[in-house]
């Protein structure tokens, strides 16, 4: 029994052996060619989005939404997305926008996440193709057709509706006794009490969004009022003057500024979030504006150590959301048209906008599509969904609104006056009477 | 074994260990070496594009050159994805012309880095009008060795994206392309990089990076002023990752990226798992080896256990029998040893007398003495010998009960008669109580259960000094079934008592306590083998406790089975019994009583003393239901029986019977009892049989008539003619002269067949009886006896025939009685035993109430 036992290890260890030094010593055939000449080839859509600076521990969630989608469609459409991105280092620098526009007009790439401002200029420009074509185009609410279509064409179509609020620290109205304001004159009173207790400055504000209580104040009416098209049509054909409108806000923002409840000379020179950000989420200003994502962002103000509330903008219609629709565009010649616009269309499917909505909890452009939103934004969700909301920007409104208010608010920020700036205006719409 | 096994692990785990740091810094020696050359390829072609983009312009330049309108050649040109702008300035202007047809100037241009390529100056990185990243190469144009003009191409730097991989290091590795004057990262190259976020610049690059030590940035800021390559380890995002940064141009640009290091280190991960891989196999397997090995060891070190505990226990085995049979043999040596003593003795005793008796033959009164003496020793040799003829046949299994109805009265009688002389004569107390007993006739072996009780009590009469006291208790405990009697014998005395190792042997035969006090007691160490044997035939358990100096309690457990009741409503009635008192000092003396007369349909009252027993009798007059019966406690505190009994009789005149319960010798009391009326007594404890068999003699009127049992059977004996069967000539004539003493005439006869004849051939009534040996040649008692009753005559069936036998075991009584003989009596001969048994069978005797079968075995 034990010799059996010693035969039968002697075996299997020589066997071991022999079939280790075979697959050691295993010559490489010589007739066989290496390498794979199959054309494995990506097929490329180049995708130029903005760039927030790199900050490795916190998570964007609405770029994690998109990123999803964009993975999405890379498997199911077997393209590969490289992103092109610019961001400026400093407010001397080019912006995103005017990188964008050079971009486009070169068409350098594919796909563009267009602003408001740029989406109707590259628009009218005919640097856009017409999306209308796109099979989910069909899903889209009809604000986001009416906001981004422009000389009959559909150039842009977003991942969500994104809406503008006034972010809110409660903790500090409650702590004086303070309303959230509905108005202009109980935001002013607002910021006086604040002011009277020592917040330097209780408004915080950086160049990019102070348009946004303009156009709340503007155009509060005009959306809200039953009249819309009429009033649009006054203003596109000269009959209504667009500094009308506008004059209040300024006004208003001007009374801000004389009162130094915006710090201008800071705001013209900060970039968004970057400089109001910090004293926000530190109790020191209880007041900033922002989009609705910012809210459930950990790069922006999704983790405050406070009860931190979303409201609409005062208005002479009490708190008004803005909305300005930012979208994506297909550049009119891109190289690779078609896979740029299966995956456009991929992207903004149903399932994709539902996935985008679950990550980033914002209002989807799909009919089809809901969200379940945070606390903080639910009195701004509750607004929209009465719907009361001011367009940020309206292509079917000849002078762009969203990146020329932009622009003159800076003006203010400045030193320039209200009526230097209504003047701007008034000119723009002039050239925008032009034949 | 273990330990070996620990160092061999430690031993492989050291090579393996050593092996695989080896492998791994060689490969990451490969790695970076691969790393760096991978770079410098790319820094090659990216360099090789700036000269070839240069020597490009310098043709350009030299076509421009030999051109009469060179703005004119410059305005024709279009942009493409790889020149963006082409633009010419005359010499000596500060303002040119571009391909756009734009005034071209150089304020946007930043040529104040000094680098060059192919010896043309490099502007740094700039956004372009595309909204793209560019940089300019100016170049001299030169007609006839002076500088007429300089050309300005602006170069994309997308372009340089198809000379970059599209995959590098399986898209683990990122790579941007770096201006490194201003530190902004001017290229992404397709499929290389960050997809969630670009780097802005190298700042924002150390930002996502953590690359946040000044040491480090400070290394690096050194490096790329000096335009030199820089690789070094750090940690991204939790995985240890080479940083480089490659200069290239002379460090105008940079390439720049990290590689997480097992991304580059991927073929070494695989070798060392698969040493991992192969270690561990082999570690399985060498484990295994040892696990088999070990159960291996295990078993065998089991079987080698299991066969050591079979020979531990089979030595134990032959050890425990060898002690066994040493003790046997001991046993049976000390056995011997006794027995030669205890035989001898009474031997030595007979043999010396029966010399004295033949010395002194003539003196009637040594005569009487010595034969007293040698008829002692005799009985004493008697019982040795049933003694050890009981235990063979009790450890041979062939003892058998004889099963038969006796009444537990009979049986303390007949101890009682036993127990009491020999107590007496130590002068010890002995008591005998029975109490909750429920029946007191039962079926059994009455010879065995006086066999059990005596070999108990008489040890205790042995084992006990003078003056002591001794206890027979028979109680009834709870019936286990209503067809049987439970009882509990306790035998207790407060004599010697018994070591504990004593205790453990006591039942065992052949042993005796070895002390110098019980070493006087004579006995065969039989007595409790073959008491322990007969109580476990009987289905019943024995248990002793003792303690030395103190005493000793025996307990048998028996269940005794009830025979049918048999109404004896009607001897109650005949002897005119309908209710009677009992008093008595002691309750459960009354109880026991009550219980026992339950069944009878006797009105039975009790009374715990005199005064009450008077006032119970006084009301029972007056009421004119008188007691028949008063059964009296002689000895009671405060009034005691005799003056109760004389109150009794003053009362009620002598129409009431009363009769003594008594433990004590009725003989004290009896003069003084009868005197005042007393009709007799009982012994303690109370049986109905015993009451019953009183009121028979009552009214027989025998009670007075009290003689010697043994008296009467002289009358009977004398004149008598009897017919002995013995074929042994000693015996024989014993027998005839011992008759011969007591009046009685023989003839005997040698055969059982002679005697028969004898029979046939006298007349009937010439032989009183037949005394018939059972072992005889010819033929036997049994077929004798037999034959005899067999006979067609008057006295064949009447004739008393007694069988007189060495064959005294019970089942040797059952074959006589069976065969049809009348009793049987034991040899060697007792001539008062014969006078007994005879005295029952013969006409003219009377009933001896003492009388009772002692034909087996009664001593220890």
């Amino acid at each position: 029994m034990k010799k059996k036992n010693r035969k039968l290890a002697v075996i299997l260890l020589t066997g071991t052996l022999l079939m280790g030094v075979s697959a050691c010593g295993k010559e490489p055939r010589v007739d066989k060619n290496l390498i794979s000449n199959s054309d494995d080839a990506k097929r490329i859509v180049n995708m130029f989005t903005p760039m927030e600076k790199s900050n490795p521990n916190a998570e964007n969630s609405a770029r994690t939404a998109q990123e999803l989608t964009v993975i999405a469609a890379e498997k199911a459409l077997g393209v590969q997305v490289e992103y092109r991105t610019y961001t400026a280092e400093n407010h001397q620098e080019k912006t995103y926008d005017e990188v964008l526009v050079d971009r486009a007009r070169n068409n350098m790439d594919d796909i563009y996440l267009l602003n408001p401002d740029t989406l109707m200029l590259l628009g009218s420009e005919g640097h856009l193709a017409d999306l209308s074509g796109l099979e989910n185009a069909k899903n889209l609410r009809e604000v986001v057709l009416v906001a981004n279509t422009i000389d009959g064409k559909l150039v842009g179509i977003p991942q969500e509706v994104a809406a503008y609020g006034l972010f809110v620290n409660k903790d500090m109205f409650d702590r004086y006794h303070l309303e959230l304001p509905n108005t202009p004159e109980e935001f002013l009173e607002c910021c006086r009490v604040f002011k009277e207790n020592g917040i330097e400055t209780p408004v915080g504000a950086n160049r990019w969004w102070l348009e946004t209580f303009v156009l709340a104040q503007g155009f509060a009416d005009l959306y809200n009022g039953g009249n819309t098209e009429a009033e649009i049509d006054a203003i596109n054909s000269g009959e209504a003057k667009i500094s009308d409108y506008m004059r209040p806000g300024f006004e208003f923002l001007k009374e801000m500024i004389d009162k130094g409840y915006i710090d201008a000379e800071k705001a013209y020179v900060s970039e968004a979030i970057d400089a109001e950000g910090p004293d926000f989420l530190a109790g020191k200003t209880p007041i900033v504006m922002a989009y609705w994502g910012a809210a459930i962002t950990e790069t922006a103000y999704g983790n405050p150590d406070f009860n931190m509330q979303v409201i609409g903008f005062p208005s002479s219609r009490g708190q008004m959301p803005v909305v300005p629709l930012t979208g994506y565009g297909i550049s009119a010649n891109a190289e690779n048209m078609e896979d740029a616009v299966a995956t456009l269309n991929f992207i903004i499917s149903d399932e994709m906008l539902q996935l985008y909505t679950d990550n980033n909890q914002v209002i989807s452009p799909s009919k089809n599509v809901n969200v379940d939103c945070i606390d903080a934004l639910k009195p701004l969700n509750d607004i929209i969904n009465e719907g009361v909301y001011v367009l940020g920007s309206n292509a079917n409104m000849k002078v762009e609104q969203w990146g020329n208010t932009c622009l003159i608010v800076r003006k203010l920020l400045n030193g320039a006056s209200v009526e230097e700036c209504m003047a701007e205006f008034d000119r723009l719409q002039e050239e925008s009477l032009k034949p | 074994m273990i330990v070996s096994i620990i160092l061999t692990f430690i031993i492989l785990g050291t090579v393996v260990y050593t092996l695989a740091g080896q492998i791994s810094s060689k490969m990451s020696q490969s790695a970076i070496d691969n790393l760096s050359e991978s770079l410098g390829l790319l820094r090659g072609t990216i360099q090789a594009i700036l000269q070839t983009e240069a020597e490009f312009q310098k043709l350009i330049a030299q076509e421009l050159s030999l051109l009469e309108d060179p703005e004119a050649f410059v305005r024709s040109y279009n942009p493409n994805k790889t020149m963006g702008k082409v633009s010419i300035i005359p010499a000596g202007k500060s303002t040119g012309i571009c391909n756009t047809g734009e005034v071209f100037t150089t304020d946007h241009l930043d040529f104040s880095s000094n680098k060059e390529v192919d010896g043309l100056p490099l502007s740094g990185s700039y956004l372009n009008d595309m909204g793209t990243w560019a940089y300019t190469i100016s170049c001299p144009v030169v007609k006839d060795g002076t500088q007429t003009a300089t050309l300005y191409i602006e170069y994309i730097y997308d372009s340089l994206d198809e000379a970059l991989p599209p995959k590098f290091y399986n898209n683990n590795a990122t790579l941007y392309m770096m201006d490194a004057r201003s530190e902004r990262f001017v290229l992404k190259p397709k499929g290389i990089g960050e997809r969630t976020a670009g780097h802005i610049n190298l700042q924002d690059f150390y930002n996502a990076n953590r690359i946040l030590e000044p040491e480090v940035q400070s290394m690096v800021s050194e490096s790329i002023r000096n335009g030199d390559h820089v690789m070094f380890y750090h940690n991204v995002r939790d995985r240890e990752s080479l940083i480089y940064m490659w200069a290239v141009n002379d460090g105008a640009l940079y390439l720049i990226g990290y590689v997480p290091i097992d991304s580059i280190q991927q073929e070494g991960k695989a070798v060392n798992q698969n040493i991992i891989i192969v270690v561990v196999v082999m570690l399985v397997a060498f484990l295994i080896c040892c696990i088999l090995y070990f159960l291996n060891e295990r078993q065998k070190s089991h079987i080698l256990k299991e066969q050591a505990q079979e020979r531990e226990l089979h030595n134990q085995q032959l050890t425990e029998a060898l002690q066994a049979a040493q003790i046997a043999s001991s046993s049976k040596t000390m056995f011997l040893s006794n027995m030669s003593h205890d035989i001898r003795t009474p031997m030595n005793a007979i043999l010396g007398f029966t010399t004295l008796l033949a010395k002194e033959a003539d003196n009637p009164v040594k005569v009487r003495e010595y034969t007293k003496k040698i008829t002692a020793s005799g009985q004493h040799l008697l019982g040795l010998i049933n003694d050890v003829l009981d235990v063979s046949k009790i450890e041979s299994g062939k003892a058998v009960l004889t099963m038969g109805e006796f009444t537990l009265d009979n049986m303390i009688s007949s101890i009682d008669a036993i127990i009491r002389p020999m107590a007496k004569v130590k002068q010890q107390k002995f008591d005998v109580t029975a109490k909750d007993i429920k029946h007191e006739r039962l079926i059994g072996d009455e010879t065995r259960m006086n066999q059990i009780l005596i070999n108990l009590l008489s040890n205790s009469v042995k084992y006990t000094p003078e003056g002591g006291h001794i206890q027979l208790r028979i109680i009834g405990l709870e019936q286990r079934s209503n067809q049987f009697e439970h009882l509990k014998i306790e035998v207790e005395d407060n004599g010697y008592g018994m070591t504990q190792e004593y205790l453990e042997v006591i039942f065992d035969a052949f042993t005796r306590a070895e002390n110098s006090t019980t070493n006087k007691v004579q006995g065969t160490g039989l007595g409790m083998a073959i008491t322990k044997n007969i109580v476990e035939l009987m289905g019943g358990t024995i248990h002793v406790t003792s303690e030395v100096d103190k005493g000793t309690l025996f307990t048998v457990e028996l269940e005794l089975r009830i025979p049918d009741q048999t109404s004896d409503g009607q001897f109650w009635e005949e002897h005119g019994i309908r209710r009677i008192l009992a008093v008595d000092d002691e309750p459960y003396i009354l109880d026991n009583i009550r219980i026992l007369m339950k069944d009878t349909g006797v009105v039975t009252d009790v009374s715990a003393d005199g005064v009450d027993a008077l006032l119970q009798i006084r009301q029972a007059l007056e009421k004119g239901d008188t007691y028949d019966l008063i059964l009296m406690d002689w000895n009671m505190p405060g009034m005691n029986g005799v003056e109760t009994a004389r109150e009794i009789r003053e009362l009620a005149g002598a129409g009431i019977s009363i009769l003594f319960l008594t433990a004590c010798d009725w003989e004290y009391i009896k003069e003084e009892a009868e005197s005042i009326g007393v009709d007799g007594f009982l012994a303690k404890p109370f049986f109905v049989s015993a009451l019953k068999e009183k009121l028979t003699e009552l009214g027989s009127g025998e009670a007075a008539a009290i003689m010697p049992a043994d008296a009467a059977a002289d009358n009977c004996l004398k004149g008598r003619h009897f017919l002995v069967a013995e074929d042994n000539e000693i015996n024989s004539e014993i027998l005839t002269e011992l008759l011969r003493g007591e009046g009685v005439s023989c003839v005997v006869a040698e055969t059982g067949r002679l005697a028969v004849d004898a029979f046939i051939t006298a007349d009937p009534g010439t032989y009183d009886a037949i005394l018939m040996d059972v072992q005889m040649p010819v033929m036997n008692g049994y077929d004798a006896t037999r034959e005899i009753r067999s006979l067609d005559r008057a006295d064949a069936a009447s004739i008393p025939i007694i069988a007189m036998t060495a064959n005294a075991f019970a089942e040797d009584v059952k074959n006589a009685l069976d065969a049809g003989m009348n009793d049987h009596i034991a040899k060697p001969i007792d001539i008062e035993i014969i006078r007994r048994v005879l005295g029952k069978y013969l006409p003219s005797s009377g009933l001896d109430p003492t009388a009772h079968n002692t034909s087996a075995p009664q001593d220890t």
